[in-house]
C-alpha cells in the first residue's frame, strides 16, 4: 500500500539532492539543472497532495502545471543570461561570476 | 456655531487671506496690494463694529471650538471666544490697523518693499486678532509668537540698515525671555487643570484646587509674557529700539497690536491673576515702577519717536498698574483711549519725519504754520495723553487714579500722580519744540503730508476727543457697564466708580496743567534756559539720557556671565556631544568595512547561508515547540 | 503489491539518477541524468493517475528544458571541455544542509497525523485519469492565472531574445 508519506519522503530526498547541487555545482548550468530537481520535488508533493487530499478538485495538479510553466520560463531566462555572460567573459563557473561584491 | 462667533472667525481670517493674496498674486502691483490689504482689514473693521453693537445691545458669551488634536486626555482646539472684552479689542485693533494701513499708502509710497510692507501689516493684524479671539491658552500662545514674528519682520523691515536688523533681533530675543516664562506658566496651569480652555482653566483655578504659593508662581510666570510683550521693566529695552522700523509700524505696535497684547492677556486671564493677591501686588508695583521710570527717561530724550516710545512704556505701566490694583475696567479703558491718541501721536510724528527727514526735535521747530493739520491733531493727542478735560485721556486716567486711590495704596497713587505730571511736561516739551518756536534748519522745506496721511490723523483725533465720553461716571451709557469683572470671592476687585471723585479729578488736572505750564516756561518763553537746567541737574541728566544704563548693564551681564556659560556649553557640545555622534559614525564605518568582507559576491555562498539559516530557524522553532513541526493541526 | 514494487523501482531510478546528475564530473552527462530523473518523476505522476501531468512533464521538461540545456552546453563547449573539478569547496556544509533539511521534512511528515483528511484513503484503483477535470478547471476557475502565465511565458521569450541578441548588436 503506497501512502502519501511515501511520495512526500521521496520529494524530500529529491529536494535535498537539489539543494546539494545548487550549493556545490561550480558550473552555472549545473546549478540551473539542480534547481529543476527542486521544482520536481515540489511537483511530486503537489500532485500527491492533490490525489490524496482533494481528488475531486485537482488543485495540486493545476499548480503543478503553473509551476512547470514558470520553471520553463525561468530556465529559458537563466540559460539566456548564462549564455550572455559566457559570450562576454568566457566564464561559466558561478564562483568566477563575482562582480557583485564589495 | 452662531453668527457672532463665525463673524469673529471671519474677522480674524480676512487679514491672513490678504497676506496670502499679496504674497502670491499682487506683489508686483503696489496699489493692488495696498487695496487688498485695506479692504480686508476694512471688512474686518465693519464686522467688528457690528459685533460691538450686538454686544452693546445684548451682551453675551459666544464660543466656538474647532477640534485640532488630542494629546492623551488634553484637548487642543482652535476656537473663537467673543464677549464684551473681545469686541472692544477687535474694534480698536481693526480700526487702528485700518487707519495705519491707509496712512502707509502715503508714508511708504516710494519704498521698494511697498507690497511686502502691506503683507506684513496684514500678518501682524491677523496675529493680533488671533490673540484677541482665542479661547484657549495654547492658541493665545501660538498667536503670541506669531505677533513676535511679525513684529520682528516689521521692525527689521529696512533690514539693510544695521540698526534696524539689530533692533528686530533685540525685540525678538527680549520677547523670547518673557515668552519662556509665559509658556512655562501655561504648561504648569494645563498640567494641573488638564485643559487649555480659558473657561475650564478659570473654573479650575476658582475652585481653589491650586495651593496659594503655586498660584502666585503661575500668575507671575504668565505675567512674564505680558512683561515681554507689553515691555514692562525689566524687559522694556526692546521697545525704544523698535523705533528703527517704519513709523506706521511703530504706531501699530504701540497702539493696537503688540504691546496691547500683554495688557489684553492680563485682562483676559484676570480671573486667574486676581486669585493671587501676591501676584497682583507684584504686577501693580512693576507697572507703577515702569510708568515713572519710563516717564523720567522721556524727559530728556531728543528723538521724537523715542520720546513717544518711552511715553508708551509709561502709559503701559499705567495700565498694568491699574490691572494690578484690581482696576479691570480702568486698565482696559485706558488701553482703548491710549490706542487712539498714541496711534495719532505716532502717525503725526511720522508725518513730521516724512516732511523734515529727521528724528531730532531740536532740528525742527515752527512746523505749525507749515503743517497745520498735523500740528492741530498732534496738539489734540498731546492734550489727551496729558489728561486734560474733556479729552479721552482725562477720563481713563482719572479712572485709574480713582482705582489707585480706592485701593488705598498711596505710594502707587502718588507715583501715578507724579507720572502724570511728567507726562504732561515731556509731551508739551515735544510739541512746543517741534511745532512752535523758532524754525529749525530742517523745517524750511517742510510741507503738509498728502491726504492719505492726514485723513487717518483727523479720524484718530475725533476718537481722541470723544472716546473718553463713554467713561463719564454715572452715565446711562458707560464703559463700566460694558466691561467689568464679576470678581472672585476673597479678592478685592475695584470696579468703576459710580460717581466722580472731584478731588482726584481736580488734582490730576492741576498736576497736568502745571506740567504744561512748566514746559511752556522752559521751552516757549525760555524763562529758564534748558542748557542751564542741564548743568544744574548734572549727573542725573546724563543717567536719564542714557536710560539708566540698563542696556549697558545687560550687555555687561551677557559678556561676563552668559558668554562664560556658553563657552562651557560649547566645549561640552564640541567634545562630548559631537564626540558621541562622531564615535557612533566611526563605529558604523568601521563595522561596515569589516562586514563588507562577508559580501563575497558568490551566489553559492548566499545559497548556503540562506538554506542553513532556514534550517536553524526551523530547528529553533521545533525545540521551542515540537508541535510546530506538524504539517496539520489537530483533526 | 506490484504497485509498491513499481513505486520503489521508479523512486530508486529517480533518486539514483538525480545523485549521479549532481555528482557527475561531465556536465553533458549531468544533463542526460537529469532527463532520466525527470522521466522517473513522470512515471510517478502516472502512478498517481495524473496522466496529463506526466505527459506535460515529458513534453515540457524533457522535450524542451533538457534539450535547451543541452543546446547551451554545446554552445559553451570550450569551457566544458576542460577537465576541472565540478564541485566547489562547500561540499561538506552542503551535505550537512541537505541531509538536515531532508531529515527535518521527513520528521515533520512522520509527526503529522493525516487522520480524517484521508480517512477514506483513496485506493490506487480509484486514481483514475483526471485530465478532463484539469481542463475544465483551467478554463473556468483558473482562467486568470492561466492567462497570466501565458503572458509570463511571452515575457520570458522576449527577455531571452533580448538578453542573448544584444551582444551581437554590440559586436557589429
Amino acid at each position: 500500500m503506497i501512502t502519501l508519506n511515501h511520495y512526500i519522503i521521496l520529494g524530500a530526498i529529491l529536494f535535498a539532492i537539489g539543494i546539494f547541487g545548487v550549493i556545490t555545482r561550480r558550473n552555472a548550468i549545473g546549478i540551473l539543472m539542480s534547481l529543476e530537481l527542486i521544482f520536481n520535488a515540489v511537483n511530486i508533493n503537489m500532485v500527491a497532495f492533490s490525489r490524496f487530499l482533494t481528488p475531486t478538485a485537482a488543485y495540486g495538479e493545476l499548480f503543478t502545471i503553473f509551476i512547470i510553466t514558470v520553471a520553463a520560463a525561468e530556465s529559458v531566462l537563466g540559460l539566456a543570461i548564462i549564455l550572455a555572460i559566457y559570450r562576454k567573459r568566457q566564464v561559466l563557473n558561478a564562483d568566477e561570476m563575482n562582480l557583485m561584491k564589495w | 456655531m452662531d453668527t457672532i462667533s463665525s463673524l469673529g472667525l471671519i474677522t480674524a481670517v480676512l487679514p491672513i487671506l490678504a497676506f496670502i493674496i499679496i504674497i502670491a498674486f499682487t506683489k508686483k502691483d503696489k496699489m493692488a496690494s495696498a487695496l487688498v490689504s485695506i479692504i480686508a482689514v476694512g471688512i474686518s473693521f465693519l464686522l467688528s463694529c457690528f459685533m460691538l453693537s450686538q454686544q452693546i445691545i445684548a451682551p453675551g458669551l459666544h464660543i466656538y471650538n474647532i477640534p485640532w488634536m488630542y494629546i492623551g486626555t488634553v484637548e487642543l482646539n482652535m476656537g473663537v471666544m467673543i464677549n464684551q472684552l473681545t469686541t472692544i479689542m477687535l474694534f480698536v485693533v481693526t480700526l487702528v490697523s485700518m487707519l495705519v494701513q491707509i496712512y502707509s499708502i502715503g508714508y511708504m509710497h516710494d519704498d521698494e518693499g511697498f507690497s511686502k510692507f502691506f503683507a506684513f501689516l496684514s500678518l501682524f493684524t491677523f496675529s493680533m486678532l488671533g490673540i484677541v479671539i482665542s479661547n484657549n491658552l495654547m492658541q493665545i500662545y501660538i498667536f503670541w509668537e506669531l505677533v513676535g514674528l511679525s513684529s520682528y519682520l516689521l521692525i527689521g523691515f529696512w533690514y539693510t540698515k544695521p540698526e534696524a536688523s539689530d533692533a528686530a533681533k533685540k525685540a525678538f530675543v527680549v520677547n523670547r525671555v518673557g515668552d519662556f516664562g509665559f509658556l512655562i506658566g501655561i504648561l504648569i496651569l494645563t498640567f494641573r487643570a488638564g485643559t487649555f480652555d480659558f473657561l475650564k482653566v478659570i473654573a479650575y483655578v476658582q475652585s481653589g484646587a491650586i495651593e496659594p504659593g503655586m498660584m502666585t508662581i503661575i500668575a507671575l510666570l504668565l505675567f512674564c509674557g505680558a512683561v515681554g510683550k507689553s515691555a514692562q521693566f525689566p524687559l522694556h529695552v526692546w521697545l525704544p529700539d523698535a523705533m528703527e522700523g517704519p513709523t506706521p509700524v511703530s504706531a501699530l505696535i504701540h497702539a493696537a497690536t503688540m504691546v496691547a497684547a500683554g495688557v489684553f492677556m492680563v485682562a483676559r486671564l484676570f480671573a486667574i491673576f486676581s486669585f493671587s493677591p501676591d501676584a497682583m501686588h507684584v504686577i501693580a508695583y512693576i507697572g507703577g515702577f515702569t510708568s515713572i521710570f519710563a516717564a523720567s527717561i522721556a524727559l530728556v530724550q531728543k528723538d521724537i519717536k523715542r520720546i513717544l516710545a518711552f511715553s508708551t512704556l509709561s502709559q503701559l505701566g499705567y495700565m498694568i498698574l491699574a490691572l494690578g490694583s484690581g482696576g479691570y475696567t480702568a486698565g482696559m479703558f485706558h488701553l482703548t483711549t491710549h490706542a487712539f491718541f498714541k496711534a495719532l501721536l505716532f502717525l503725526g510724528a511720522g508725518s513730521v519725519i516724512h516732511a523734515v527727514h529727521t528724528n531730532d526735535i531740536w532740528e525742527t521747530g515752527g512746523l505749525h504754520k507749515k503743517m497745520p493739520i498735523t500740528s492741530i491733531t498732534m496738539l489734540i493727542a498731546t492734550l489727551a495723553i496729558s489728561g486734560i478735560f474733556p479729552l479721552a485721556g482725562f477720563w481713563s486716567k482719572d479712572e485709574i487714579l480713582v482705582t489707585l486711590h480706592d485701593s488705598g495704596n498711596m505710594l502707587l497713587y502718588y507715583t501715578a500722580i507724579i507720572t502724570a505730571f511728567m507726562t504732561a511736561f515731556y509731551m508739551f516739551r515735544l510739541y512746543i519744540v517741534t511745532f512752535l518756536g523758532k524754525q529749525g534748519h530742517h523745517s524750511e522745506h517742510a510741507h503738509e503730508s498728502p491726504l492719505t496721511m492726514t485723513i487717518p490723523l483727523m479720524i484718530l483725533a475725533v476718537f481722541s476727543i470723544f472716546a473718553g465720553l463713554v467713561g463719564i461716571p454715572g452715565q446711562e451709557i458707560n464703559i463700566s457697564k460694558f466691561i467689568f469683572f464679576a470678581g472672585v470671592a476673597g479678592t478685592e476687585v475695584l470696579n468703576h466708580a459710580e460717581t466722580m471723585n472731584m478731588n482726584i479729578a481736580f488734582t490730576s488736572t492741576i498736576v497736568a496743567l502745571s506740567g504744561i505750564a512748566l514746559a511752556f516756561i522752559i521751552y516757549f518763553f525760555k524763562f529758564i534756559k534748558a542748557e542751564s537746567l542741564k548743568k544744574v541737574s548734572g549727573p542725573i541728566y546724563t543717567i536719564l539720557e542714557n536710560k539708566y544704563y540698563i542696556d549697558e548693564f545687560y550687555m555687561f551681564l551677557i559678556k561676563n556671565i552668559f558668554f562664560v556659560i556658553s563657552e562651557a556649553v560649547k566645549w561640552f557640545d564640541r567634545n562630548i556631544v559631537d564626540g558621541a555622534v562622531n564615535g557612533v559614525a566611526f563605529l558604523t564605518r568601521w563595522g561596515g568595512a569589516k562586514l563588507r568582507r562577508t559580501t563575497t559576491g558568490s551566489l553559492q555562498t548566499y545559497a548556503l547561508v540562506i538554506f542553513s539559516g532556514m534550517i536553524i530557524v526551523i530547528v529553533a522553532f521545533a525545540i521551542y515547540n515540537p508541535d510546530a513541526l506538524k504539517l496539520l493541526g489537530r483533526p | 503489491m506490484i504497485e509498491l514494487i513499481l513505486f520503489y523501482a521508479f523512486a530508486g531510478v529517480t533518486i539514483f539518477s538525480a545523485m549521479l546528475m549532481v555528482l557527475s564530473r561531465n556536465i553533458f552527462h549531468s544533463a542526460l541524468f537529469l532527463a532520466v530523473t525527470l522521466l522517473g518523476v513522470a512515471a510517478l505522476f502516472a502512478m498517481l493517475g495524473s496522466f496529463f501531468i506526466a505527459g506535460v512533464q515529458v513534453l515540457l521538461y524533457i522535450g524542451a528544458v533538457v534539450v535547451l540545456t543541452i543546446f547551451v552546453i554545446n554552445l559553451t563547449k570550450q569551457v566544458i571541455g576542460q577537465d576541472v573539478a565540478q564541485v566547489n569547496e562547500y561540499v561538506l556544509p552542503a551535505i550537512l544542509t541537505s541531509v538536515f533539511s531532508a531529515c527535518l521534512i521527513i520528521l515533520a511528515v512522520m509527526k503529522t497525523d493525516w487522520g480524517t483528511r484521508i480517512a477514506q484513503s483513496v485506493a490506487q484503483s480509484e486514481l483514475t485519469d483526471n485530465t478532463a477535470l484539469i481542463g475544465r478547471q483551467l478554463l473556468t476557475n483558473f482562467v486568470i492565472p492561466f492567462e497570466i502565465v501565458s503572458v509570463l511565458l511571452l515575457a520570458a521569450l522576449i527577455g531571452a531574445i533580448a538578453i542573448v541578441s544584444r551582444d551581437k548588436e554590440v559586436q557589429k
